[in-house]
């Protein structure tokens, strides 16, 4: 499985187009920090928070979405399938290797953009002014791994995208469509659907895992905002979140493995 | 030891035979692409299959090759634990972000072994250009890369689908001198080829597939002495079903390089 996974790496790190998205996810991250020249770490991870939402499932599809099926597709994995090798080890190195990279690129931008809060001189809130004395890095230092979670979440998203196209054209249009599902579809989907009354507000938490991006969140309000005596949106649990971005991960890979050996 | 990959529990039943197909019958989406196909292959001997575009020879291989599982009948594959088939298909690709050496390296470590890759190198005739990525080979390259691979893990059968299709003579020549380097190994080889004089020269058995039947099989002499021909065109237009026979003749005439 390592090899798998160290084949992925080296793949994506000799195509220039998924570097190039690397590239361009640190810049946006970092550039989002340091235009925004907050001096506190709870202003940034919400300053960061929405475009994040954004930018994690478009690196982690860009990377992903493709590793399945472009050995599907030129025919490479015929001959793989013929090597004493499982579909599950195959998926899983498949996932491990190229979940390095968008970790790696995830951590490398927030640490880009974590860099801009010492940097930047001011010494205020811009946004939560009177949470300045509990605001630490430490706040901070939760989001980036619970951004992490969610980046491997995105990317195992991306190889059941990947498992299930059976052409480029088919691949590109559903990894567009989980996207777009992913940051507004669901959301919008339980927001509606509790504004409409079709689902009780009291059912509002039960509702978090359904949608990744609300789970990661309601983890991120829960481990980095709640702390600093901000008022969270209620109904938001910390353990229900992470427990949901579990389930979503370890169901996209498993789901993937089963399908991309058909 | 013997091991199978299909439905059965026993190995193939003649000790000499490196693979036995018995009764096998495969459809897509209930379109019968073959049926009732049977053959055994000896170790150490290339056995040809040919057969017009769409007969089921690239079916055949998969089969063999453990890439689909038959609807009836079973397949038999000779062998220790580990890689028993070797299989190119019909288009190798690899990845182009990688060198030559780096390719089989990677089949190696699937197999789980440390193959010489070196020596495989060289007897596909590769070595030259080991560390030249695979985007920067030829297509004839990139059919020896793939033969290459097929020998990682000293497997005990060779299913290579239409080797030498779209190679300059001097490719094809050196990709049949390949086959022979494989079967003088003890490999048994299963090649599907629509060229015929390509499979004189190197076919210890020739299996005919028509439309999914097999309709004729044999040395390639037995058949000419059968059809009373002096080249294998004409013992397949012979020998072939009365109505096939020609379309058979006429696919295969189509083929590629000699």
């Amino acid at each position: 499985m390592l090899d798998v996974a160290q084949r992925e790496f080296l793949t994506v790190l000799r195509t220039r187009a998924l570097l190039a998205v690397g590239v361009g996810y640190v810049l946006l991250v970092g550039g989002v920090a340091w235009l925004a020249g907050t001096g506190s770490y709870l202003a940034l991870v919400l300053d960061l928070l929405t475009p994040v939402e954004l930018l994690v499932p478009v690196l982690a599809f860009a990377v992903g979405y493709r590793a399945l099926l472009g050995d599907r597709e030129s025919g490479e994995l015929q001959t793989i399938r013929t090597c004493p090798v499982s579909g599950h080890w195959y998926v899983f190195g498949v996932y491990l290797g190229r979940a390095v990279v968008v970790v790696g690129v995830v951590v490398l931008g927030h640490a880009v953009a974590g860099a801009a809060v010492p940097m930047s001189g001011a010494s205020t809130l811009s946004v939560v002014a009177s949470h300045a004395t509990v605001d630490s890095p430490a706040l901070y230092l939760r989001f980036v791994p619970v951004t992490a979670l969610f980046a491997l979440v995105a990317l195992a998203l991306a190889l059941l995208v990947s498992a299930t196209a059976r052409s480029s054209r088919a691949g590109l249009a559903l990894a567009t469509g989980a996207v777009v599902a992913l940051v507004a579809g669901l959301d919008g989907a339980l927001l509606g659907s509790l504004t409409a009354g079709v689902v009780p507000p009291d059912a509002a938490t039960a509702l978090l895992g359904l949608s990744p991006n609300t789970a990661y969140r309601s983890l991120v309000f829960e481990l980095s905002v709640a702390p600093t005596g901000v008022t969270v949106p209620e109904g938001h649990a910390a353990l229900l979140g992470g427990v949901a971005l579990v389930t979503w991960l370890v169901g996209a890979l498993g789901l993937a493995s089963v399908l991309a050996w058909r | 030891m013997r091991l199978h990959h299909t439905t059965r529990t026993d190995g193939p039943t003649d000790d000499r035979a490196a693979v036995e197909v018995e009764r096998v019958s495969h459809s897509f989406d209930g379109l019968d692409v073959l049926g009732d196909v049977s053959f055994s292959i000896e170790a150490g001997t290339v056995a040809c299959v040919v057969g017009p575009n769409g007969s089921g020879k690239t079916t055949l291989l998969r089969l063999v090759a453990g890439l689909l599982d038959p609807d009836d009948g079973t397949v038999s594959v000779a062998g220790a634990t580990g890689r028993r088939v070797g299989y190119l298909a019909q288009q190798p690709a690899f990845r182009g972000q990688f060198t030559v050496r780096e390719t089989v390296d990677f089949y190696g470590a699937l197999v789980e072994t440390s193959p010489d890759v070196d020596a495989i190198l060289e007897r596909v005739g590769l070595s030259a250009v080991a560390d030249r990525r695979v985007d920067a080979l030829s297509g004839g390259m990139r059919r020896l890369l793939g033969i290459a691979q097929t020998m990682v893990g000293d497997p005990s059968v060779f299913v290579l689908d239409e080797p030498s299709s779209g190679l300059d003579p001097t490719m094809g020549r050196h990709i049949r001198e390949v086959i022979d380097d494989l079967t003088a190994a003890g490999g048994a080889v299963l090649l599907s080829t629509h060229d015929l004089r390509a499979v004189e020269r190197v076919a210890d058995t020739v299996l005919l597939l028509d439309h999914g039947e097999l309709v004729a099989a044999g040395r390639p002499e037995e058949l000419l002495a059968e059809a009373d021909a002096q080249r294998l065109e004409t013992a397949i237009e012979t020998l072939g079903p009365d109505a096939g026979a020609a379309s058979v003749a006429s696919g295969l005439r189509g083929g590629e390089n000699a």
